[in-house]
């Protein structure tokens, strides 16, 4: 009976401890938080015709919940300029729309610095979506190449 | 006594398994790419230009009558690679049988990457190189020499500009 209690107790340890690591403490903030999209492309255009190149929409899906009167915020970043081999655009040439506003607001891409694409306080419950617009200032200095980067997106609340 | 340590052991490994709150901040990425191609666009300001009648020895380079040439040449390639504009005269200046030798219409330029030249019927001489993209603007200010061994006449010829950005 001894034995059998101190089994018993184990394996309670061993369940707690799992669940203990696998449940979010009660006092955390849940967040979802995901992109529709992996990809997004600039197509070529003459930069006489065509200043701004507006690349396919982007929608953000987001979910704020335990956050109490606490902010949220979601901000991106690109790793890099855009690259191609050596030629490379300013990441600063890529602007942003986005909607709704509020919580959405339109911004400049950084490379060194995350911007705040949107933000809010409380709870954003259901999961909420917004759609951003990214636009790239075409200019004929842009030398003959693909370029890429990656953007991170970041959904948080502090 | 072998359970007991097991007991033990299982109360410190949950006293010290870490807590896995919600994860905080979430990010997600896009992949962004962006496709250039070679292109390349040239203007002129004018269509045409006329040099007028001048005695020989008080002018002996005509100017063109409307001024200088502006050019504005815009051209996209690869990094490093260098965007040309060049002109090249289709004949001499012709009047029915009479000629006038293209090598007579020389210009000066203004304007970076621009540069002076004597135009040329048979090869193409350049106006202005670059290297990389870019957009540029120039002038072109034309001058006939004057000769007292034209015949009368009015001449004309064409002058076709190429610019390339390869």
């Amino acid at each position: 009976m001894h034995r059998f209690s101190i089994d018993r107790l184990i394996g309670a340890c061993v369940v707690a401890g799992v669940a203990l690591a696998m449940a979010p403490a009660a006092d955390a903030q849940l967040l979802d938080f995901s992109l529709t999209q992996a990809s997004i492309s600039f197509a070529d255009a003459d930069p006489d015709t065509t200043p701004s190149i507006t690349a396919a929409n982007v929608t953000v899906n987001y979910r704020v919940r335990q956050n109490g009167g606490g902010s949220w915020r979601i901000t991106i970043m690109s790793g890099t300029d855009l690259i191609s081999g050596g030629a490379t655009i300013p990441i600063s040439n890529v602007t942003w729309t986005a909607a709704p506003a509020p919580p959405f607001q339109p911004g400049t891409m950084s490379r060194s610095i995350a911007q705040t694409m949107a933000s809010g306080a409380g709870n954003a419950n259901p999961a909420t979506t917004g759609t951003v617009v990214f636009h790239l200032a075409n200019s004929w200095n842009y030398n003959v190449g693909v370029y890429s980067a990656t953007f991170t997106f970041t959904l948080s609340a502090p | 006594m072998r359970r007991l340590l097991a007991l033990i052991v299982s109360i410190v490994l949950v006293a010290a398994a870490p807590v896995l709150r919600a994860q905080n901040p979430l990010t997600a990425t896009l992949s962004v790419s962006a496709t250039v191609t070679a292109r390349a666009k040239l203007t002129l300001s004018s269509a045409s230009m006329t040099f007028p009648d001048a005695d020989p020895d008080t002018v002996p380079l005509v100017p063109a009558s409307g001024g200088a040439l502006t050019i504005t040449a815009k051209g996209r390639t690869m990094l490093g690679t260098t965007v040309t504009l060049v002109v090249l005269a289709s004949s001499d200046l012709q009047s029915g049988l009479d000629t006038i030798a293209a090598n007579q219409l020389a210009w000066t330029a203004t304007g970076a990457g621009f540069v002076g030249g004597t135009m040329n019927r048979t090869t193409a001489q350049t106006v202005g190189s670059w290297v990389s993209s870019g957009q540029w603007i120039g002038t072109q200010s034309y001058a006939l020499t004057n000769s007292w061994n034209y015949s009368t006449g009015t001449y004309t010829t064409t002058l076709t500009y190429t610019l390339t950005a390869p």
